[in-house]
């Protein structure tokens, strides 16, 4: 079977998860990667409804059966660490009946920052902050801000609305993080999100192109 | 970037002298767990590695190619030693409850307990957590390499 390489997407409640994948995918989109997206939440498929409408059925960047609700009825980090079956299960349909991605992005239901992916669902863990939470946050620590592949620090332009140096969060981040990357981005306006699709093109895909320039060749 | 895609051997399966001048690739406990990674070795040389689901990373694997062969080196990291007093048998099996409870893999090392911290704050969390055996262990900060039991294999709160 083809093992199509996976990003779990991780981070509080409104953190902004579902619209860094709503900006992020059309840059991945764009240079040509096939992508198909779970999003995880407790009980509504809210979240998923509307990155199918936003890149499926609005934009096309995708089709809107590779957008993929899930209500998980509990804890959201049980579904993403303790037990990923559900997810895996899924997961296991798309690599037998799309080998075509290039990619699959999970997003957890919004958590705590103890939150972590399953190294057997994800192969690369992004953990998203935002700066209402306090600049206090990167310093604080847990495994999420800790052991992720990515920190993201959202929501930059709100810091000085809500007091929080960004100067402090970035020596924090850079401090609890060692040599791990972290950013600082704004989904609103796009802001960083270039980044982090080279972060992923570089760290997780490894640099490879698109499988959809192999089949242009054949 | 070199592509790495499967194990060649382990530097404690062979014993071979040469494998002391090897590039390190040196990764976390928790970045072993993954399939995909990309990193440096300590000389530069741009690794990617990608795996198939049934291989793991471990310490001291090598990985190479025809033209080079590279060590995997687990970083040490901060860890609790439980030492118990005296052979207890109930003590024994509360120190594991209360541990599991924690969700901490455990290494089980020279009759030693030792499970993973991240600041050493946590001594003091699990000083009180232990209040009702702590006459009977003793408990130290250590740094090193962290090799959980297998039948451990869980997460981490």
């Amino acid at each position: 079977m083809t093992h199509i390489p996976r990003i779990g997407i991780g981070g509080p409640v409104g953190s902004g998860k579902s619209m860094l994948i709503e900006r992020l995918v059309p840059m991945l989109a764009e240079v040509g990667y096939s992508i198909s997206i779970i999003s995880n939440d407790v009980i509504s498929k809210e979240d998923a409804d509307r990155i199918r409408n936003n890149l499926a059925t609005k934009k096309g960047l995708l089709p809107e059966n590779m957008v993929i609700g899930l209500a998980t009825g509990g804890c959201p980090h049980t579904a993403v660490r303790e037990d990923p079956s559900m997810n895996l299960a899924i997961i296991e349909e798309m690599e037998d009946n799309h080998p075509e991605l290039d990619l699959i992005i999970i997003e957890s239901g919004g958590d705590n920052i103890t939150t972590t992916f399953s190294p057997i669902l994800a192969d690369y863990f992004i953990y998203i902050i935002d700066v209402a939470g306090g600049d206090k946050y990167p310093r604080k620590g847990g495994l999420g801000i800790t052991n992720c592949d990515l920190l993201l620090i959202n929501k930059i332009d709100l810091a000085e609305l809500v007091g929080a140096n960004l100067e402090i969060m970035k020596t924090d981040a850079e401090k609890i993080r060692k040599e791990k990357p972290f950013e600082f981005i704004n989904c609103k306006t796009d802001q960083g999100i270039k980044k982090i699709a080279e972060h992923i093109i570089h760290d997780l895909l490894l640099d490879s192109q698109p499988k959809s320039n192999n089949l242009k060749k054949v | 970037m070199i592509n790495i895609n499967s194990i060649l051997g382990s530097i404690f399966k062979e014993n071979n002298s040469e494998n002391n001048n090897l590039e390190k690739l040196k990764i976390s406990r928790v970045d072993l767990e993954k399939r995909i990674l990309r990193k440096k070795t300590n000389l530069g040389t741009d690794i990617g590695i990608n795996l198939n689901s049934s291989t793991k990373l471990q310490h001291g694997d090598i990985i190479g190619n025809n033209e080079i062969k590279i060590i995997v080196e687990q970083i040490p990291e901060k860890v609790i030693s439980v030492k118990l007093k005296e052979d207890d048998e109930k003590i024994a099996i509360l120190l594991g409850h209360i541990i599991g409870n924690r969700h901490r893999p455990i290494a089980i090392k020279d009759k030693m307990i030792l499970f993973p911290i991240q600041e050493d704050s946590e001594l003091e969390i699990f000083q009180r957590l232990f209040k009702e055996i702590i006459d009977h262990i003793e408990l130290k900060i250590e740094e090193e390499i962290f090799l959980p039991h297998t039948s451990a294999d869980v997460h981490e709160h």
